[in-house]
């Protein structure tokens, strides 16, 4: 192995997207030979730093410099001169050709016009040698699985000798064996001297793959160490920052007494879900609680059969006792807020009153089978008032409400056929301070209605403001459960604990 | 694997050459005059034209677009290329040569339209389509524009037995085909099918590829008119009248999937072209209706779809592991 020296330097790395500071002054050192793990929450600013160096966006200001010298990346392919290759997190893969033209597709080996097919073959061979991996070079990639496919995109980033490796979330879609297998081709790669940036949600990996470890936090880099120096509690607190305590808006009940709404035994889906059992009672708000991928999204999208799922049973209790219930016909009696307001929570060009009319409308019916005009109206209005909308009046088109409001209609969508049980799902995503307070007294007040939530966030604040207990999850598993007077501290001692499952690298 | 199960993949991976031989069988048992050599040389004869529109407009469905204007491109291309040897006394082979460079112009204008303005490229080109041909209707006064007799000759002239006209496309598919497997513009065709945001990604140059597909695709309807052109003797206000939904049904039925990224130009156009000449040989040797043509065309055209369908389903739904 060559002697560590520095490699890469990030120095004073600003940008600002639409007047909005994405990052401010960061700064990043990594060294060949080893790997550093870029840690950091949602909006830390890791993506668009790591897409300033792979030259996918362009930096307002600041410098890089690699092995000493300054250098300029204006796209990807000036990156990839440098010697900087970015494996995405989404794979770049062309299904119908083969392995080897989807390694050299940017830059075919030709005799003449023609391409030189049996080199090109030898080429790809080689390097997927290299990778350990021994798919032939004629095979089209749609027939090969993602662990494969990923290893391809590997191989297309050696080839132009790569000297720093960005990885972005690489095991997210991975098997087990698949993912030992990337941690061997990684260790590799550092032995043969080059940077490895690493980018995951997942503590523990870091700790097997990673020398050093970067943490970002609302766009600066606020930690740089060597990994033994830090805990995996420890690189939690830093993602996450102190939280600054606004308050509960209520004191954490107990609903003990009550009746379970929705019990959930033995709920899995093969390597996202595992043996998720819990359940929720009348009028309490239960935050489920773990780091981006750690399964939650996709334990909410499973309940109400937006993801599949491959055992379990879900049992519904609408007021007349407990019964079992398929996920699709739970998605009908329950309020389901995403964080993707735009994308699935509201009709942008419509007005706040179809938007809220919409998932009412056979209620909303005349003696003639049409929309009742004058109902829907009242609705509408009722809504508004109900939740404080500020809109100029029922008619504004949605598109032009601020986020706080339009997430609010998608409340007013939801209580119209009032459910008993909501998920939210980041439902304070990209809300100022004051949008989100309004947001989380809506969801006590329904909560005080008898209402039970089921709230996802990355932001422990906003958890901490409402939550009568919490459940954690971790790597698809509900791995214990606090009570809603649990302090910061135990909170993100509860994610960070590793079960150590990977082999160190060789 | 159950028997119902493995007969249905068969027939999804080969069920082309199946119907292909069923019909080929039917019209060689039905009519005593199908299965002759010279009758064979016939159906290759006359599907050269479409056989050679079609691998040009494979080109620009492979990158999963669509150009139906290629039967009003080797209209107006032919033409203005007939008006000029007929009234200027324009050289014929120069003529030629001008009646393609004309064709790659029109492409280049869809091009221009699809790629640089961002049209749909079934809107851009159902707009040119309608243009030319309007513009070659007004040039010709949408009468026929007859051509000198040494061109007619040109028309009977054959190699031993075989018609001139066939060794003419076997040798164009093959370029086109050399194209389409060998060439890095041939694999960024299919890059950019597959997926275009991932070949943009990478750094292809996506623009220039799908812009030069459509320069192929007016080109190779243009020849493929000339060569119509030269059978006929004549530029007629119906020269590649209907061209383009035949040629895409070629491309349809030869394998090539309208969503991109998949087929083979001359393992797919050529069966493709000659079971649609098949279809109207035999149905002529029937003595059938004229019309039933179209309705067995039809047939085959949704049957081909339907099988593309269902095999692109079958993609997706593949476990990814």
């Amino acid at each position: 192995m060559r002697t560590a020296q520095t490699l890469l330097r990030m120095d004073g790395v600003c940008k600002a997207y639409a007047g909005v500071l994405a990052l401010n002054h960061a700064t990043l050192e990594a060294r060949g030979g080893e790997a550093v793990a870029v840690m950091g929450a949602n909006g830390a600013g890791k993506s668009t730093l790591m897409n300033i160096l792979g030259g996918v966006v362009a930096a307002d200001s600041g410098r890089i410099t690699l092995d000493g010298e300054e250098i300029a990346i204006r796209s990807p392919r000036q990156a990839a001169q440098q010697g900087i290759a970015f494996v995405h997190q989404e794979l770049t893969m062309l299904p119908t050709l083969t392995v080897a033209e989807n390694i050299f597709i940017d830059d075919l080996p030709r005799r003449g016009p023609f391409i030189r097919s049996v080199e090109m073959a030898h080429g790809a061979e080689r390097l997927l040698a290299r990778l350990g991996c021994a798919i032939s070079a004629k095979t089209p990639v749609e027939q090969l699985g993602v662990g494969d496919r990923q290893l391809i995109e590997i191989a297309r980033a050696l080839r132009r000798n790569a000297r720093v490796i960005i990885f972005d979330e690489p095991t997210s879609s991975l098997t087990k064996p698949e993912r030992q297998k990337l941690f061997n081709v990684i260790s590799g790669l550092k032995a043969e001297g080059a940077v490895v940036i690493y980018i995951t949600h997942f503590l523990d990996e870091i700790f097997t793959v990673c020398e050093r470890v970067t943490v970002m936090r609302n766009g600066e880099t606020v930690w740089s160490s060597l990994i033994s120096d830090v805990g995996p509690t420890r690189v939690v607190q830093l993602m996450l920052g102190v939280s600054e305590n606004e308050g509960r808006i209520r004191t954490p009940i107990e609903a003990i007494g009550e009746q379970p709404v929705l019990s959930v035994r033995r709920l899995c889906r093969e390597g996202v879900l595992n043996e998720i059992d819990f359940e929720i009672r009348r009028g309490e708000i239960v935050g489920l609680w773990g780091l981006l991928g750690s399964g939650r999204t996709e334990l909410l999208h499973a309940l109400v059969g937006l993801g599949p799922i491959d055992g379990g049973t879900i049992e519904w209790n609408g007021g007349d006792g407990p019964k079992e219930i398929t996920p699709e016909r739970l998605r009908a009696r329950v309020g389901l807020v995403t964080e993707d307001r735009r994308g699935e929570g509201v009709l942008l060009p419509l007005s706040v009153s179809d938007n809220v009319a919409l998932p009412n409308l056979m209620s909303l019916l005349n003696a003639w089978r049409l929309v009742d005009r004058v109902r829907q109206n009242a609705l509408a209005d009722a809504m508004i008032e109900r939740l404080r909308i500020k809109a100029a009046d029922r008619e504004q088109v949605v598109s032009t409400l601020s986020g706080g409001n339009q997430q609010k209609v998608v409340f007013a969508r939801w209580l119209a056929t009032s459910p008993r049980l909501f998920l939210l799902d980041e439902p304070t995503r990209g809300l100022d301070v004051n949008a989100k307070t309004e947001i989380l007294k809506l969801v006590v007040e329904l909560a005080g209605q008898g209402c039970s939530v089921l709230l996802v966030s990355s932001e422990l604040e906003d958890l901490m403001r409402v939550c009568d207990r919490y459940l954690i999850i971790s790597r698809g598993r509900l791995v214990g459960a606090l009570p809603g007077s649990a302090d910061v501290d135990a909170l993100m001692r509860s994610i960070a604990t590793i079960k150590n499952e990977y082999e160190a690298a060789p | 694997m159950s028997i119902r199960k493995r007969a249905a993949d068969f027939l999804l991976q080969r069920g082309f050459a199946v119907v292909f031989a069923i019909i080929f069988i039917f019209f060689s048992v039905a009519t005593a005059h199908f299965f002759q050599a010279d009758n064979i040389l016939n159906i290759f004869s006359a599907m050269d034209p479409l056989a050679i529109t079609a691998s040009g407009l494979a080109l620009v469905v492979m990158t999963g677009r669509l150009d139906i204007s290629v039967g009003s491109t080797a209209f107006l291309s032919c033409s203005i290329g007939a008006l000029l040897i007929r009234d200027h006394g324009l050289n014929p082979v120069l003529g030629m040569l001008l009646v393609v460079g004309c064709g790659a112009l029109l492409g280049a204008i869809n091009g221009f339209i699809v790629v640089v303005l961002r049209v749909n490229s079934l809107i851009a080109t159902l707009s040119t389509m309608i243009a030319y041909r309007g513009m070659a209707l007004a040039l010709t006064d949408a009468l026929l524009v007859e051509l000198p007799a040494p061109i007619r000759f040109l028309g009977n002239a054959k190699l031993g037995p075989v018609p001139i006209n066939i060794p003419i496309m076997l040798i164009v598919l093959i370029l086109v085909h050399l194209l389409q497997t060998k060439t890095s513009f041939g694999r960024q065709i299919m890059a950019i099918g597959n997926d275009v945001t991932v070949a943009r990604k990478i750094g292809l140059p996506v623009d220039r590829t799908g812009f030069l597909s459509f320069v192929l695709s007016g080109a190779l309807a243009a020849a493929g008119g000339v060569l119509t052109t030269i059978e006929n003797g004549a530029v007629s206000p119906f020269l590649g009248d209907g061209l383009e939904f035949t040629a895409l049904a070629v491309v349809v039925v030869g394998g090539v999937s309208l969503l991109g990224g998949r087929g083979s130009i001359f393992f797919g156009i050529i069966p493709g072209a000659f079971i649609f000449e098949m279809i109207r040989n035999g149905l002529t040797n029937l003595g059938a209706d004229p019309y039933s043509y179209r309705l067995v065309g039809g047939a085959v055209i949704f049957a081909a779809m339907y099988a593309d369908a269902l095999k692109s389903g079958r993609y997706a739904l593949r476990p990814q592991s």
